[in-house]
């Protein structure tokens, strides 16, 4: 890792240490679903730009992870903040089970058969009465939250999981592994004849980023207190995934990062500034995601940093330059 | 007895569902994309639907489904020119899912904010009520000539298909687009009539689905879902696999519906998620 990345980093670390001290709890409740948001998007990249996958049922698991935290704190009876882990678990879980059925299928089949078993899955938990049925879960163990530190803690939370996240994405990618995943989505015939195994590659992505959502989720319901089905199986979950993800640049890092700061940016502006309804911002969000999907298929970000020059976040290879030089994978 | 009457009624409302994953199955055999705005377009032409019958109270609402069928068409006509075209010959198959997928959104927002979210359906009077009594079970007369419209329309497509001109330049396309352009065919120009039969096949399935019960603009979604099932379970590129899809499916449902008042498309969606399972063979082998 260069120099400048570690002094960026450290630099991200050090703002989100010291911003809930600077900014009101407004803001901090706005910046903290702005880093959920990030986390899912890239999330959801890293299945659909790394691993070929476009899954438009991921709101599966923002739900399972925020039901999985709130219930297993009910019953265990101990602060929301211990039972955290539940939620990536219960979602790898259940990622690794349907990951059996669903990866027979390929492209836009997988797609919908996500969305089906994301409808599955919502047609049960409002019919469980363990899972609160129509009503949803209020978390019970509340009461073992301190609220002067609440608002604090879930943007510490949301910013080191957004920081985390995108560490471990970079060095994922420059890792081996990484190299075999963007083989598969480049040409998965090829890749297969080079030796990559194709369908444990995209297992293990489709495993990270359902366990990635549903912590996310799992935080930001954590923030309502509460959480109902319909809220929390919302296909616009995997909306918002997906319109920062193509906005941005899919199969970049840094390509969500651009796609979230116009997501808020234009409904801060059009919700905020123009008093515009919610359902006229999507409208608009649509048409600029499918604006950029016309004219620049592969997002803005890849257009800005090939016309200024700046690579922050390059999991780019470079092919040795001669044979003698044996230095494949360096960047 | 009253078992079989549902399975009876669920056949029929599967004559319905047909209608709704023809289309989809049409555009997906000829230009591999799945189209996830269909479900969105039929919502559309039934709100077309209601807004006619409101301005011409006189004439039957049946009639009407013919305008609403040519609008159709041409909407699909320009949808497929002006917007999906563009992405349809690039090699990444995921392009043309997201931009539709992008489209959908579009055009649910849109019927939000111009129509409202309120619960519609178009109302047809007495014909939606009355029923054929036979050997004692009640068949309901607009599923039972859903279902024959269905067959028809089937029957029609397959025949346009193989017999005609225009069928044998669409099925040349689907083989080979590029081969097509030897023999003066435009293929883009293929697929916009293509499209446009697509949406005007769905107008149909959108506007009975939309008589027998209501809907609002955020319907697509689940109309998308059962044409979607439709043709995976029927098997891609059968028109009759699609028929046998659709029944299967409504007969699920009905079932369903039976010990279970409000599963609404549960027990559909979990066929289809059991099919998968013990039937992928059927699913995968019909890729190319």
């Amino acid at each position: 890792m260069s120099r400048t990345l570690i002094l960026v980093w450290a630099t991200c670390v050090g703002l989100i240490a010291v911003a809930p001290a600077v900014v009101g709890e407004g803001a901090l409740r706005f910046a903290t679903e702005c880093l959920l948001i990030l986390s899912m998007a890239q999330m959801w990249n890293l299945l659909a730009g790394y691993g070929g996958l476009v899954s438009l049922g991921h709101q599966v698991f923002v739900a399972l992870g925020a039901y999985g935290l709130f219930l297993s704190s009910g019953w265990l009876d101990i602060s929301p903040y211990w039972t955290l882990p539940v939620a990536p678990v219960i979602c790898a879980i259940v990622a690794a089970i349907i990951a059996l059925p669903l990866f027979r299928l390929r492209e836009a089949y997988f797609s919908i058969a996500m969305w089906v078993f994301a409808e599955i899955v919502a047609a049960f938990t409002t019919k469980s009465s363990l899972m609160g049925g129509t009503a949803g879960v209020t978390l019970s163990t509340s009461r073992l939250l301190d609220f002067d530190w609440f608002e604090p803690i879930l943007f510490w939370i949301a910013g080191s999981l957004a920081l985390g996240l995108l560490g471990a994405l970079y060095l994922l990618m420059k890792s081996s592994f990484g190299l075999g995943l963007m083989s598969v989505r480049d040409n998965d015939i090829a890749a297969t004849s080079v030796g990559v195994n194709v369908q444990r590659n995209r297992f293990i992505v489709f495993v990270l980023s359902a366990a990635g959502c549903g912590l996310a989720g799992a935080v930001s319901f954590l923030g309502n207190l509460y959480v109902g089905p319909a809220a929390a199986f919302d296909v616009n979950w995997v909306v918002y995934m997906m319109f920062i993800v193509l906005i941005g640049g899919i199969g970049t890092l840094e390509g969500p990062i651009v796609g979230m700061i116009i997501f808020f940016g234009l409904r801060e502006i059009v919700t905020d500034q123009l008093g515009i309804s919610a359902g006229w911002y999507l409208v608009m969000l649509g048409v600029v995601a499918v604006i950029v999907m016309l004219w620049s298929p592969r997002g803005l970000w890849p257009m800005l940093r090939d016309r200024f020059g700046i690579d922050l976040l390059s999991i780019r290879r470079l092919a040795p330059k001669s044979d003698l030089t044996r230095s494949g994978t360096s960047d | 007895m009253a078992w079989v009457e549902t399975l009876i009624n669920g056949a029929l409302l599967g004559g319905l569902y047909s209608l709704l994953g023809i289309g989809l199955a049409l555009v997906f055999g000829v230009m591999r994309v799945v189209n996830i705005a269909h479900g969105e377009f039929m919502v559309l032409s039934a709100f077309l639907a209601v807004f006619l019958v409101g301005m011409f109270p006189s004439v039957h609402p049946l009639l009407l489904l013919i305008p609403v069928v040519v609008t159709s068409f041409v909407v699909g006509w320009l949808y497929q020119m002006l917007i999906v075209n563009r992405v349809a010959r690039q090699p990444d198959p995921l392009a043309p899912l997201l931009l539709t997928f992008g489209i959908s959104i579009i055009l649910r927002n849109l019927m939000v904010e111009l129509f409202g979210a309120d619960v519609r359906s178009v109302q047809l009077g007495e014909l939606s009520r009355a029923s054929l009594e036979v050997f004692g079970l009640n068949i309901g007369i607009m599923p039972l000539s859903t279902l024959l419209l269905a067959v028809v329309l089937f029957l029609s497509l397959q025949w346009i298909l193989k017999r005609t001109t225009f069928g044998r330049i669409v099925r040349a396309t689907a083989d080979r687009r590029d081969i097509i352009r030897l023999f003066g065919v435009k293929p883009d120009r293929v697929y916009n009539y293509v499209m446009g039969l697509s949406l005007a096949l769905g107008a149909v399935g959108g506007v009975l689905l939309a008589v027998r019960s209501s809907f609002t603009p955020f319907s697509g979604g689940e109309r998308l879902l059962i044409a979607f099932e439709v043709v995976v379970l029927g098997g891609i590129g059968s028109f009759w696999g699609a028929l046998v899809g659709g029944i299967a499916l409504g007969m699920a449902q009905l079932a369903g519906l039976k010990f279970d008042p409000n599963a609404g498309l549960l027990y559909a969606h979990l066929l289809f998620f059991i099919m998968l399972l013990i039937r992928p063979a059927g699913i995968v082998s019909n890729r190319t």
